[in-house]
């Protein structure tokens, strides 16, 4: 199973067809979004519209990158599954964490005085 | 993998040589991912919480970021898992040249990433006296991107590791030119992202390049005589090992190169824009 270092892609024809331009395309979309994202927090928007735009924006350029580059799409549906285990508890490890730390006693003493009382 | 052996067409996502009918390497990296999601998942919390309950004494972040410098270095990576992609895509097609180039450029791109974050580092330290242990934010960030950052490093090692074997010839093992041919790609990449690409990015900011070149004149010149060495190792001769059968392999490392990528674009929107608002 040898290969000379100059060999092409064999005229054979068994190769799947090449998603160079595919791979192009989803990365020039993902720049687009990348600088969408940078003017975004420039403008004067509302902060909630702005939040919510981000958030969006990330999650779909992360579910492009592992769907798309990372073959997702094309691959069993175990790889899937595993992946987003690890996601879906990563996730509710960081809404837990957010929520718990959200409450009021768990915020930081900012004085002397709460820190003497504490 | 044993199935890539056999002759005929090699389906590059499925192997039906596993009971689960995917490749073990790949399920092994899928795994391992998904336990580094967990790993990062703490890490951005941790630095979110502090931010959403900022203790007293703690630094500004928007008088520290360089969000134009952060967007370029977001891109590059961006740009870099392209390259990465088009390298699996290469292999798959039997393209070793090709892939060579593009593990090439892979590497270059995760250089200038890191290069940025190395220099973005010493100017939160020197510049805006932002250390590790003067600020809670300063923690969480440094230990936050830092952690990333030590996770590109190893990715272009492992980029690095890939692209040496592509050479490994037919016959003879060439494990002494192989280990000589890595250590060169090593030093030229650790120049290239330690002292190059930050100097650059001085240069661009205003230092003189003639002030740069005379105080980085001892790592350039080792960085070019490695340079040169990875050109003389990289002279086409003769067949080599590796082709189509190990475009699992490639696709392996492209999962982690993809995977950093990834968490970077949670990492700048969580970390660096949303403090903007």
């Amino acid at each position: 199973m040898s290969a000379h270092a100059d060999t092409h892609a064999p005229a054979a024809g068994h190769h799947e067809p090449s998603k160079f331009h595919f791979y192009i395309q989803v990365a020039m979309v993902l720049s687009v979004v990348t600088g969408i994202e940078v003017v975004l927090v420039y403008l004067p928007l509302a902060k909630w519209f702005v939040v919510t735009a981000l958030v969006t924006l990330s999650a779909g350029k992360f579910l492009a990158v592992i769907f798309y580059f990372m073959h997702l799409r094309w691959d069993k549906v175990f790889c899937t599954i595993l992946f987003f285990i690890g996601l879906v508890l990563a996730g509710g490890t960081m809404w837990a964490l957010l929520h718990l730390f959200a409450a009021d006693a768990s915020k930081p003493l900012t004085s002397i005085v709460g820190l003497i009382a504490f | 993998m044993s199935s890539h052996a056999a002759a005929g067409p090699i389906d590059h996502h499925h192997d039906h040589t596993t009971a689960t009918g995917i490749p073990n390497k790949k399920l092994l990296w899928w795994a391992f991912l998904a336990s580094d999601c967990m790993f990062f998942g703490t890490l951005i919390s941790t630095h979110l919480v502090y931010r959403l309950n900022p203790p007293p004494g703690n630094a500004v972040p928007t008088q520290v970021f360089n969000i134009e410098l952060t967007s370029f270095s977001t891109f590059i990576l961006l740009m870099s898992s392209l390259l990465m992609a088009l390298a699996v895509n290469a292999i798959q097609r039997g393209n070793v040249k090709s892939t060579r180039v593009m593990l090439l450029g892979t590497m270059f791109f995760g250089c200038i990433f890191l290069g940025g974050q190395v220099y973005e580092f010493a100017h939160f330290v020197h510049a805006k006296k932002m250390t590790l242990s003067n600020s809670i934010f300063g923690s969480t960030f440094y230990t936050l991107t830092g952690t990333h950052g030590t996770h590109v490093a190893i990715g272009v090692l492992l980029l690095g590791m890939m692209y040496v074997r592509t050479f490994k010839p037919t016959s003879g093992n060439g494990l002494l030119r192989n280990f000589a041919h890595l250590t060169a790609v090593c030093v030229v990449m650790g120049v290239s992202f330690i002292s190059f690409v930050p100097g650059m990015i001085e240069v661009i900011y205003g230092l003189p390049l003639g002030e740069f070149l005379s105080h980085h004149a001892v790592p350039l010149s080792v960085g070019v005589a490695a340079f040169i060495a990875v050109l003389w190792f990289g002279r086409t001769s003769g067949t080599v090992e590796f082709g189509e059968q190990n475009a699992g392999d490639v696709e392996a490392i492209g999962l982690y190169w993809h995977f950093v990528d990834i968490v970077w674009i949670i990492i700048f929107t969580a970390v660096y824009l949303l403090e903007y608002l």
